[in-house]
């Protein structure tokens, strides 16, 4: 089997992503279901289940009480929060040790920086007509899942990889597919494909790094921006660090502007401090 | 002895066995303050040039921007003896993703404030590292003034 194969393999024999949660997510596009119904879903997985009380009792959801079963959190926290946490606890188990080691991130440093993104992501999502909040959030939680996958490829390769970017100034991405014949935004895309997420999340993912990405659709363009801004305020960024072009003209047909920019990098930091919970679901 | 100063942060440290450090500097810079005489070093890791965008979160966060952090960075580090005059000076990070239409220029708008503020006030750089589409960390010893620079992917040197 070829390295090609081998990757491309990955993707197709990835664990699924879990049922419940995928499960819950289509419940609740039924907007008369019950948190009963939920629950009863829900409780089958543990970890989903320990995950949310924990998350729901964490600051950054702004619960005024303790909420100690789920019946009581799913009345308690809105839609948007609940499918947050489902999504969040459900990535986090993919992000767990030593998974960007290839890209010479620390020990959960790709966990923070898709954190990161998702909560960048969801808060600019107000400026991109049709986005929903919580599809911005998974969006920008899974983006970068196919690095998880690909680092320890980039790993055996590293050097070279480095060369092609930092001398021949490809972009790190550019390098990875020309090297290894895959690269991670399209390796996440596959996954997520797999996974059965949306056509929407699909394109995300795959074009992430593209310099006209904020020329595509909204969901595309705020994924790339809210990627973009992380990696310039340099949360969990590694060997690949700001390599790459980034179209930002794309941004006026949605009306946000250079003082935006930096004002969405300033509360992301204040937001940052309020996620410490979710910050710990990898670890 | 590590001393981490984190996003939009500024310490001083006074103790020889003392290491001020800030990790991966995207378009953030990190500013390194040093006095041979008194052996006091300063550390700021600001994140945006100018305070003007949220006057509150100045309020909060003074060294989150250049225009609050820096100025508030020598009044500290003078409180412990340090002159301007003799202070070897580092600044690092301002990188930034390719991009002409300038939107995402923040690297180089942080760039160009702190240059702007030493030229007023005449304070030299000693050396310096900007610029680029590197991720850097930087680290100051208290006790001898070495600074080092690490760029991410590329191993560490003597700045």
């Amino acid at each position: 089997m070829s390295r090609l194969e081998e990757i491309i393999n990955i993707a197709n024999h990835i664990p699924p992503f879990p049922k419940v949660a995928m499960q819950v997510m289509k419940m609740l596009e039924d907007p008369k279901v019950l948190p009963k119904e939920l629950a009863e879903v829900i409780q089958y997985d543990s970890a989903i289940t320990a995950n949310l009380l924990k998350t729901c009792n964490a600051a950054y959801f702004g619960l005024s009480r303790k909420v100690s079963s789920l019946d009581e959190a799913l009345v308690l926290m809105g839609q948007d929060t609940l499918k947050d946490i489902l999504i969040a606890s459900s990535s986090a188990r993919f992000y767990k040790g030593k998974v960007g080691d290839g890209y010479q991130l620390e020990q959960g440093d790709l966990w923070k920086h898709s954190v990161a993104t998702a909560i960048m992501a969801r808060s600019i999502s107000p400026h991109f007509k049709g986005v929903e909040p919580g599809t911005a959030f998974t969006a920008g939680l899974l983006h970068d899942i196919g690095k998880r996958f690909l680092s320890s490829f980039v790993a055996s390769d590293f050097q070279k990889i480095m060369d092609r970017t930092y001398i021949d100034g490809l972009s790190f991405l550019e390098a990875e597919h020309e090297i290894l014949g895959m690269d991670h935004a399209e390796l996440g895309s596959r996954i997520l494909q797999k996974w059965e997420f949306s056509e929407e999340m699909i394109q995300a993912v795959r074009l992430h790094h593209d310099p006209l990405a904020l020329t595509k659709d909204p969901l595309t363009a705020l994924v790339a921006m809210a990627n973009t801004l992380v990696i310039s305020i340099g949360i969990g960024v590694g060997a690949d660090g700001l390599s790459g072009a980034m179209q930002g003209d794309g941004l006026k047909r949605f009306g946000i502007t250079g003082p935006d920019l930096e004002r969405c990098m300033s509360n992301l930091l204040l937001e940052m401090e309020r996620a410490e919970e979710m910050m710990s679901l990898s670890n | 002895m590590k001393v981490i100063i984190g996003i939009s942060d500024m310490k001083i440290a006074t103790k020889p066995d003392e290491e001020l450090v800030t990790y991966s500097l995207g378009s953030c810079i990190g500013v390194a303050l040093w006095d041979p005489v008194v052996k006091v070093g300063a550390l700021l890791h600001y994140m945006l040039p100018d305070s003007s965008i949220d006057k509150d979160k100045a309020e909060q966060k003074p060294f989150m921007f250049a225009d609050t952090g820096v100025p508030r960075m020598f009044k500290e580090i003078y409180k412990h003896g340090a002159v301007k005059e003799r202070m070897k000076v580092y600044i690092v990070g301002g990188a930034q993703v390719m991009d002409d239409s300038g939107m995402f220029n923040i690297g180089k708008r942080n760039q160009m404030i702190i240059r702007k503020m030493f030229w007023k006030n005449n304070v030299t750089v000693t050396k310096e590292d900007v610029g680029g589409s590197v991720n850097r960390t930087i680290t100051l010893n208290v006790g001898t003034g070495n600074v080092k620079l690490k760029i991410s992917g590329q191993g560490e040197v003597e700045l």
